[in-house]
């Protein structure tokens, strides 16, 4: 990228690149959400695991607590290399971000191991819902910071499967939280990974 | 510039530097290193345009050691914040008729 001098008058294409670089250079330095595209998705396969686990593998009781301290020690690695790095990444925006999926991830573990330890956790369907509308709480309050239609869809999707397994078996909420999974966490990060690689790729064009 | 036409400021205009603010004003504060990447900028341009934009008071620099690896850490000042938003609304009068 190269400074140029401001013609005079400056002219009209030369001010609506301007325009345009700094709403790529805002939303390059804002959007952080997308930077976790691969969370999203890494969380998807980590509930498609535990439930294959639990169908197909000895000590299903595991499944869950493995997967989710798993995804939480994959979680904390990136955290602790990420603060190593140069990346700035502690805008308000991206605090907000982690403190909701922080807080619901937090919420969602403690709701799992108390329905466990209870023996509630038979009570598949309302303990599927639970989950689900945890995680469409965490989707929601991200699109509402970040302004984003996409993840405010990823909420939805959520939330109408919350409502779902109220109306249907318990085999087949199983059924609703994977479709859930795979449109709310799976689809939804890699579409967030494929706008950050097109964003990234959009900027080397613009400053090249 | 023709009478009646609003100043753009030399120092934001800056192709780069204006990026460069452009980052910077979303987030707290950036390292160098991620302002290169992000900018696809060489070290030599990229430490030129921040020093312009450091002696203008548009962004203030803290040096420091993450671990071992010296660290040059960027951030916005109020000033630059201000600038930012004038140069905006500027090239907006200058879209919104002005030319």
């Amino acid at each position: 990228m190269t400074d140029f001098d401001t013609p005079n008058p400056p002219r009209r294409d030369d001010l609506v690149q301007r325009i345009e670089l700094m709403e790529a250079m805002i939303a390059e330095g804002r959007r952080a959400t997308t930077r976790f595209g691969w969370i999203f998705v890494m969380w998807g396969l980590l509930y498609y695991a535990a439930i294959a686990w639990e169908v197909y593998l000895p000590a299903p009781a595991f499944a869950w607590p493995v997967c989710i301290l798993l995804g939480i020690a994959i979680i904390q690695a990136w955290r602790w290399r990420l603060k190593r790095s140069s990346l700035p990444d502690d805008g308000p925006r991206s605090r907000s971000i982690s403190a909701v999926w922080g807080s619901v991830g937090g919420a969602i573990t403690l709701f799992m191991a108390a329905a466990a330890i209870s023996h509630h956790i038979a009570q598949q369907p309302a303990v599927n819902a639970a989950v689900l509308f945890f995680l469409g709480l965490a989707h929601a309050a991200s699109a509402f910071i970040l302004r984003w239609p996409a993840q405010a869809a990823a909420a939805a999707i959520w939330w109408g499967g919350g409502i779902a397994v109220f109306f249907v078996s318990a085999s087949a909420s199983v059924v609703v939280f994977l479709v859930a999974s795979f449109f709310g966490m799976i689809l939804f990060g890699l579409y967030a990974m494929m706008l950050e690689r097109r964003r990234a790729a959009t900027l080397v064009q613009n400053h090249a | 510039m023709p009478e009646g036409l609003p100043e753009l400021d030399p120092v934001v205009h800056g192709k780069l530097r204006l990026a460069l603010l452009s980052l910077l004003v979303g987030v707290e504060e950036a390292d160098f290193t991620w302002l290169r990447d992000k900018t696809g900028s060489t070290d030599g341009n990229l430490g030129a345009q921040m020093l312009k934009l450091e002696e203008a008071g548009y962004v203030a620099v803290q040096k420091r050691f993450s671990g071992r690896k010296p660290q040059t850490l960027y951030r916005m000042t109020p000033a630059g914040r201000k600038a930012l938003a004038t140069y905006v609304a500027s090239l907006k009068r200058l879209l919104n008729g002005a030319l």
